[in-house]
């Protein structure tokens, strides 16, 4: 099967200029020969901490930004060569959703007209666009009054929804969720979170999810790409790379994550120092000046990308890396909780329960 | 809250209520208690809009001027009531026996000056030491928390550093008097992983090191398991579960508390669909009558639409407002 979207060696620079009147400039590396495949229906995340290139990256594969070299192939063809025109039908089938959704919808248009707009454009379900709206709104469990409201008048959760629906308003194949459920409150975020698995199972949709929350990148994403400074450090399928992570930073960034289990006392792989300037990374491994398990060899040679059975780790160490390798904890179900949890989806009815003693 | 000695903090019946454009009064924190003993540390948890900002700041009486007031109740620190207490007592207070962090370490630090300046201004403010000594206090505060190089990171503005260090430079600043109440409102939500966990780490030896008490305020269930040792649970403004951290997580009582628990991702076990809280957070201008969870809870009965529920013992220390609590008969 050809993959659905296909990147190939993309690599984003942004000269910066130091001052106002000196004339050298300074080259962030925010994305640097970056490769990866996505099948239809699939969820491929990339994680990373803030300055990664995860963004950038997100940009790139709807041609937000223009590559300073390298490739996005959407179902066999180049988004970088495309001419405006091509390029506005390809975007029928790649959408995006926005971290914050106070920001990412007009305040003066209505949801009607927010949701109206990308089929105009694309010419899409002419002479029914109030009911393709209203549908719309259904799929992403809203009621159909709301369509006459303005932004302001809705939750956080509920704007996130209104930008679901927007984006699948020209029924794309792939959407880029960049830190979609981020801003989210908890309860709010499960609610969205299961929205958008339930709508991938409905319409076989492919999603390139952005997130900094492992946690919940291990739940939505079938791939996993790690990040740090501009390039992907680790692949792997899920389960493998939350199993055995075999790259030093995505153990350590597994091992830094707080779990909601007091009194775990976790072997942790606590990195010093913070991340270094992307316009300025060090030589060799990026990772290197955070590594634990840095050589002088990492000075020197940038380790390439090595694939082992669909698991590809960019690491010169990797192989011997597995010792350290901190598998978290399973702790024993607690089924009382869980037997309660099931009530809130309903997947567990309530016992009526007598009035309870005051 | 097991302890028979008495607390370090008493907050009692804590009513705070702000007055909208329209005049109308709500309240946004609406009759919560709670008490923080010596060298302990209380989680606060609660999602956006369940006033757990707004108690802190009404501890610590910085509370927006004409706008925001202690409606009523009581916040006792010390044996002191600080409802009593002038301006300018509570200014001497706070930074020295109470002090606190924020969320975001850029805009709580003056850009203007330089880090030694903010420190030694709060050294001197409470302790009547020359500027040498405050300087060279200062400095090694930053070395507590850990800034490599803090002879020269003194000299230098906020700007120049991450935003790891900048929260460092603020607990720095927070702990420059020894107080004996911490108030760390999502002190490390704004930072990445592996900044939050030095962060925590640091707190965490800093906290040994000093016996200071903490209130740690945060949404983030994962902080509250790895440093709290009693948590409250917050709901539109009130508290809805009181219990030890290990029981919090092993036997919650509150329908909210099993609902947020049930919400989060988990990096540690495998699960299918996650088990949502529907509908939202009512806003703090909805007046309700009965249960403010009630229109969200899947166990709700009758009794909860009519009657408020108050915080009841379930035991050993555990404390749910809810009507059906303890949950078990229903399991």
């Amino acid at each position: 099967m050809s993959a659905l979207l296909k990147v190939d060696h993309l690599v984003k620079h942004f000269p910066v200029r130091q001052g106002l009147f000196s004339r050298a400039k300074v080259v962030v590396h925010a994305v640097d020969d970056v490769n990866f495949e996505l099948n239809a229906g699939d969820t491929m995340a990339l994680v990373g901490e803030s300055g990664c290139g995860k963004s950038t990256l997100g940009r790139l594969l709807l041609r937000l930004l223009d590559a300073t070299s390298g490739q996005v192939w959407f179902e066999g063809q180049d988004l970088m060569t495309m001419s405006p025109a091509q390029l506005r039908a390809a975007r029928r089938n790649v959408q995006m959703i926005f971290q914050d959704p106070y920001s990412s919808l007009n305040p003066r248009m209505t949801v009607e007209q927010t949701l109206i707009e990308p089929l105009v454009l694309h010419g899409l379900a002419a002479g029914r666009h109030r009911q393709r709206a209203i549908e719309l709104l259904d799929l992403v469990g809203l009621p159909a009054q709301y369509l006459q409201r303005y932004p302001h008048e809705f939750s956080g959760g509920q704007r996130q929804r209104i930008g679901i629906a927007r984006a699948l308003a020209v029924e794309p194949k792939l959407i880029v969720c960049d830190e979609a459920v981020s801003a989210l409150d908890v309860s709010i975020q499960a609610q969205v979170i299961n929205l958008l698995q339930d709508l991938q199972q409905r319409l076989n949709l492919a999603y390139v999810f952005i997130a900094h929350d492992l946690a919940v990148v291990k739940h939505i994403a079938s791939h996993v790409a790690v990040m740090y400074l501009g390039q992907i450090v680790e692949y792997a399928d899920k389960h493998t790379l939350f199993a055995t992570p075999r790259h030093p930073y995505t153990q350590a960034l597994l091992s830094a994550i707080p779990l909601p289990v007091p009194g775990l006392r976790r072997q942790r792989v606590l990195l010093q120092g913070d991340v270094p300037s992307p316009s300025n990374p060090p030589s060799g491994c990026r990772f290197r000046t955070r590594c634990p398990l840095a050589q002088e060899r990492c000075a020197q040679e940038m380790p390439p990308l090595t694939w082992l059975n669909g698991h590809a780790v960019a690491c010169h160490f990797w192989e011997t890396s597995q010792a350290t390798v901190t598998t978290l904890t399973t702790e024993v179900v607690n089924e009382r909780l869980l037997r309660l949890q099931q009530a809130f989806s309903g997947s567990v009815s309530v016992q009526p329960v007598q009035q309870a003693q005051a | 809250m097991t302890h028979a000695t008495t607390a370090l903090l008493e907050v009692k019946n804590l009513r705070t209520s702000f007055r909208h454009e329209s005049g109308l009064e709500f309240s946004p924190v609406d009759g919560v208690s709670f008490s923080v003993h010596a060298g302990r540390t209380l989680g606060i948890v609660g999602e956006s809009g369940c006033g757990k900002s707004v108690t802190s700041l009404s501890i610590m009486g910085l509370l927006p001027k004409g706008q925001g007031r202690i409606s009523a109740g009581s916040v006792v620190f010390e044996g002191r009531d600080l409802a009593t207490l002038s301006p300018q007592d509570m200014r001497q207070l706070r930074g020295d026996r109470m002090a606190m962090i924020f969320q975001e370490p850029m805009t709580s630090l003056n850009p203007a000056f330089t880090i030694g300046n903010q420190l030694i201004e709060g050294i001197r403010a409470h302790r009547h030491i020359s500027a040498k000594e405050a300087r060279s206090r200062a400095i090694e505060m930053l070395r507590r928390v850990r800034i490599p190089s803090p002879e020269q990171r003194i000299d230098e503005y906020p700007h120049k550093l991450s935003g790891g260090m900048r929260q460092r430079v603020m607990i720095a600043m927070a702990l420059s008097c020894e107080p004996k109440l911490l108030i760390a409102d999502e002190p490390t939500t704004a930072l990445d992983v592996t900044i939050q966990a030095q962060v925590l780490d640091l707190m965490r030896t800093l906290r040994e090191e000093t016996g200071t008490a903490i209130i740690l305020i945060t949404h983030d269930l994962g902080v509250i398991a790895e440093l709290a040792d009693d948590v409250v649970v917050m709901y539109s403004g009130q508290v809805v579960e009181r219990a030890s951290v290990q029981r919090l997580f092993a036997v919650p009582q509150h329908p909210y508390t099993i609902g947020l628990l049930g919400s989060i991702p988990k990096l540690h076990q495998t699960q299918g669909r996650l088990n949502a809280i529907e509908g939202q957070v009512p806003t703090p201008m909805t007046q309700v009558t009965g249960c403010r969870f009630a229109p969200r809870c899947p166990f709700a009965i009758e009794r909860c639409q009519l009657e408020a529920p108050k915080l009841m013992d379930v035991g050993e220390g555990h404390e749910a407002a809810c009507w059906l609590a303890p949950l078990e008969p229903i399991v």
